[in-house]
């Protein structure tokens, strides 16, 4: 009786009989509640620091990325412009081959007069020789 | 030739340069769109800022202050001309000060240029106009007005004509308002930069079509280049008009006169926005889009006379081979070689501070003596000394290195002439009179123009006694009076005596004459020899004259034959196809019998001509005369007996020329030597000679100072030259009835009645009886007969005491 009435007041009694303002199964309930939260914000924390790990790798993992697909498009630019330097070189190259073709087609035209007036030149001697 | 390049690792500026300018021939100038002004020496390789300008003024060209003609003192200019994109031009002294800046154009201003006496400046720019202002910056006028930008502009070599881009077309405009404006098209793109040379006349263009062009300054054509990878940025000739240098992206060539390329370098330039060459023509500077500014020295010239080959294989070194025995000797120099000039068995080698002469049997011990001037912008040889032309005066010099002479003659510019203008000869300097073109009132020249006691006033004869300096004046257009037809090439002619001394010239017409540098008194004409002569060259050892006419390579044998047998002249040549040669072929050297030819692509090509006529020549200038007939006796050609038979007359030989036209056919002549030798006295034998040779007033002189007055009416009526023969008669009042009694025979064959005034005059009267004027004659005869063999007995006398 006396016990209803206390609930009534929101009072009550424990295992050991103690004066309780809240319901010991409830406490009981509480403080379980309380030690599964502890335990889920110590495996949330955990979890967060793994996930937090693993995202600064994923970031250290994209900056590499990153990195080396610079790295490739410079290299592959590089590469492009090389193959224009070349041509470039090689365009300067043949220029300059024209030039002492050029050249050599003079020396050439200047070599055959040559040999024509040394043609000349030994007809003469032999007439010359054949006449005396 | 070469270009050896010079690029510093890192540039001075850190825009592109944009314009340079030489003061010196080792100091440059360069400015830059970063605002500065750099000074360069090349002496000591230092480099210095002159001056910063403010950062809204942009630099685009450059251009220096003339040095002032005739003062020797001033060796460098002391300001320059600097347009900007503002559309201002600054006159900036050496020292950097902006001693005045004038607001010329709306928008930039393109390029600005002094005229050669420097008083006056064009400027051109985006605005299309060309503007003319005074050398402190007043405006004198605007000259022109288009609309599409300017992008360069050169002065004509008078300084009274512009030249200007207009796109794609050139314009050149005289100064004079309402004169001819010459315009053309020259390229397929704009055209961004243009060049006139003051010696050469010529013109260069260069375009964005990747072609730069060399054009006369008629505007036709001479050469076209292929095509280049890049627009050509940049053109300019060297000072002297033997070279001129091209610029582009990363490319730099150097060119020959007539287009074609001696070298080409690319250097890591950029595109070479501005060339300079220096003062005395051995380097060029290049203003590069990276902000370089390339330096390029020309080496490389080679120099070649019979066996030996001499190459300028460094600034200060030369290298002489010896073809024969590949003999190498290496002449050092201590100053840069400026000029050189191989010939007549020396060397004469110009240097900034001294001239050095070798002689090819020593090359050990040259003769070195020291320059008044350092740019020496011409050597010329003759056998006996050389002529060097600087930009104040002539020097004449003596293999010894003796200074024989500086001739001067008032309205003289040396800077302008080149070795088409001036000939020399062991005795004659022939100058080209410049002053003369300027004229456009008739000047009172004789009908020859070549009056020797004009030239005589106008120059001053040289202390040498034997040296004489004459100017060709140019050649009078005939029917219109007081026009001229310039000369373009003059050659002198190098052996033979003195009076004898021949000049040949070509005209504007390309046509070749010849006359005689001496004269006595009398007109001597100037005679046609050949039409659409290129270029001629005497030889060297005696007087063959040879040219490239038209298509054909020609010779003249004995050019003296138009003085003596006009019509033998054309026998006395030799002829070849010269298609070969391609178009505009220019004679090199005529060294001996050999003659070299540069063709328009510029290979050279050496043609032989027959020795024997070189070998005739010396046997009548030392009157050999059956040697002569000998030698043409074996050689067995038409050609030889024609030049005999031309030198025989010329030297009066009459038994060698009856032999000589015999050889050729001509009967006609050999009739005439044979009655000119028929004839009793000395005196008449020369007259026929001299009527021989066509000089029929000549022949009447020598006979009328011998006193043989009939001889000289006789030839007079002979020729049918009736109112001389008249004249004669009745000034020495003997044998009026001859002559009337000629005539009346010359007329009744001819069936003709007297209309003559005089002959009626003094056939009034007159009977005329054949005997007696028979008898007359005969006696005439008798006398003269008489008369040298007087002569010659009083001489034999004369040689028995």
């Amino acid at each position: 009786m006396a016990k209803d009435v206390l609930r009534e007041a929101g009072l009550h009694f424990d295992e050991l009989n103690k004066l309780r303002v809240l319901d010991p199964e409830v406490t009981q309930q509480t403080t379980e509640l309380k030690e599964e939260c502890k335990d889920f914000v110590d495996k949330i924390g955990q979890f967060q620091k793994i996930v937090g790990g693993l995202i600064g790798l994923v970031d250290q993992l994209a900056k590499e990325a990153e990195n080396e697909k610079m790295k490739a498009i410079g290299a592959r630019n590089l590469l492009k412009s090389i193959a224009k330097q070349r041509e470039a070189q090689q365009q300067q190259l043949q220029a300059l081959i024209a030039e002492k073709k050029m050249q050599l087609e003079r020396y050439r035209v200047e070599y055959e007069a040559l040999c024509k007036v040394e043609a000349e030149q030994n007809e003469f001697i032999d007439q010359f020789i054949f006449q005396k | 030739m070469k270009l050896k390049l010079s690029l510093l690792k890192e540039p001075k500026h850190q825009e592109l340069v944009s314009c340079v300018g030489w003061t010196t021939a080792e100091e440059l100038y360069s400015c830059s769109d970063d605002h500065q002004i750099v000074k360069w020496n090349l002496l000591t390789g230092e480099t210095s800022q002159i001056v910063k300008l403010p950062d809204d003024i942009y630099p685009i060209d450059l251009h220096w202050f003339p040095k002032s003609l005739g003062i020797k003192k001033q060796t460098q200019a002391e300001s320059f001309v600097l347009t900007s994109s503002d559309g201002k031009f600054h006159l900036i002294s050496k020292l950097g000060r902006v001693e005045k800046s004038v607001e010329a154009h709306c928008g930039a201003i393109l390029a600005g240029r002094w005229n050669y006496e420097g008083t006056a400046l064009v400027t051109v720019g985006e605005d299309g106009q060309i503007k003319i202002w005074s050398k402190t910056g007043m405006l004198r006028s605007t000259l022109a007005q288009q609309g599409t930008p300017v992008y360069s502009v050169a002065w004509g070599p008078d300084s009274e004509k512009v030249l200007y881009t207009a796109g794609k077309q050139l314009i050149i405009k005289p100064l004079q308002p309402n004169a001819k404006v010459l315009q053309w098209k020259a390229h397929d793109g704009i055209i961004l930069k243009v060049d006139w040379n003051a010696v050469n006349d010529l013109i260069l263009s260069a375009a964005e079509d990747c072609k730069y062009k060399v054009w006369d300054s008629y505007g036709r054509p001479l050469y076209n280049s292929q095509l280049h990878e890049h627009p050509i940025t940049s053109v300019a000739w060297a000072p002297d008009g033997e070279l001129f240098a091209v610029g582009s992206f990363h490319t730099l060539r150097l060119c020959d006169k007539t287009g074609w390329s001696y070298a080409l370098e690319k250097p890591n330039t950029g595109s070479i926005f501005n060339i300079a060459w220096s003062i005395d023509g051995t380097q060029i500077a290049g203003a590069c889009g990276n902000g370089h500014v390339v330096f390029a020295h020309v080496v490389e010239q080679r120099w070649e006379w019979k066996n030996f080959q001499v190459t300028l294989t460094k600034r200060r070194t030369m290298q002489v081979r010896n073809v024969l025995n590949d003999a190498v000797d290496l002449l050092e120099f201590r100053d840069r070689v400026i000029k050189a000039s191989l010939n007549y068995a020396h060397l004469v080698v110009s240097t900034s501070l001294q001239c050095y002469v070798f002689s090819t049997k020593n090359w050990n011990t040259p003769l070195i003596f020291d320059l008044k001037e350092g740019t020496v912008s011409l050597i010329l040889q003759a056998e006996r000394h050389f002529l060097l032309v600087d930009g104040s005066g002539i020097y004449l010099y003596s293999y010894e290195g003796r200074f024989i002479s500086s001739p001067k003659f008032p309205g003289m510019r040396t800077d302008i002439l080149n070795a088409q203008t001036v000939s020399l000869s062991n005795d004659t300097i022939a100058i080209k009179d410049k002053a003369d073109e300027k004229d456009t009132g008739p000047r009172q020249f004789t009908k020859s123009q070549f009056c020797y006691e004009e030239l005589v006033t106008r120059a001053d004869i040289s202390q040498e006694p034997q040296t004489c300096v004459i100017l060709i004046p140019n050649l009078p257009k005939v029917g219109q009076e007081g026009r001229k037809n310039e000369i373009l090439e003059i050659a002198l002619d190098q052996k033979g005596l003195t009076n004898d001394r021949k000049i040949a010239f070509i005209d504007k017409n390309r046509d070749l004459y010849i006359t005689s540098v001496k004269r006595f008194g009398k007109e001597e004409q100037i005679i046609k020899l050949g039409t659409m002569v290129h270029t001629l060259a005497w030889s060297d050892t005696c007087n063959i004259l040879c040219g490239l006419q038209d298509t054909r390579f020609t010779v003249w044998y004995y050019p003296n034959t138009v003085y003596v047998d006009k019509d033998i002249l054309s026998k006395t040549l030799y002829e070849r196809d010269a298609s070969e040669f391609s178009k505009n072929p220019h004679i090199v050297s005529f060294v001996g019998n050999q003659v070299t030819v540069r063709r328009a692509d510029g290979s050279l090509v050496h043609i032989s001509i027959s020795p024997y006529p070189a070998i005739l020549h010396e046997y009548v200038s030392s009157s050999k005369w059956e040697d002569a007939v000998r030698l043409c006796r074996f050689v067995k050609e038409q050609t030889l007996w024609a030049c005999l038979a031309a030198m025989s007359v010329a030297n009066r030989d009459m038994a060698t020329a009856e032999i000589a036209y015999a050889a050729i056919g001509e009967i006609d002549k050999v009739q005439y030597i044979n009655s000119i030798k028929n004839l009793p006295s000395k005196e008449s034998k020369m007259a026929h000679m001299l009527m021989f040779s066509g000089n029929i007033q000549e022949a009447e002189i020598v006979l009328l100072q011998a006193g043989l007055v009939y001889q000289a009416i006789q030839i007079n009526i002979n020729l049918y030259n009736w109112e001389r023969a008249l004249e004669l008669a009745v000034k020495y009042k003997t044998h009026v009835d001859t002559v009337l009694a000629y005539r009346q025979k010359f007329l009744e064959t001819f069936g003709k009645q007297e209309t003559n005034k005089r002959y009626l005059q003094y056939a009034e009267g007159l009977q005329i009886d054949w005997e007696k004027i028979k008898a007359k004659i005969e006696m005439e005869m008798t006398k003269e007969r008489e008369r040298s063999s007087a002569n010659q007995s009083s001489k034999g006398i004369g040689i028995k005491h």
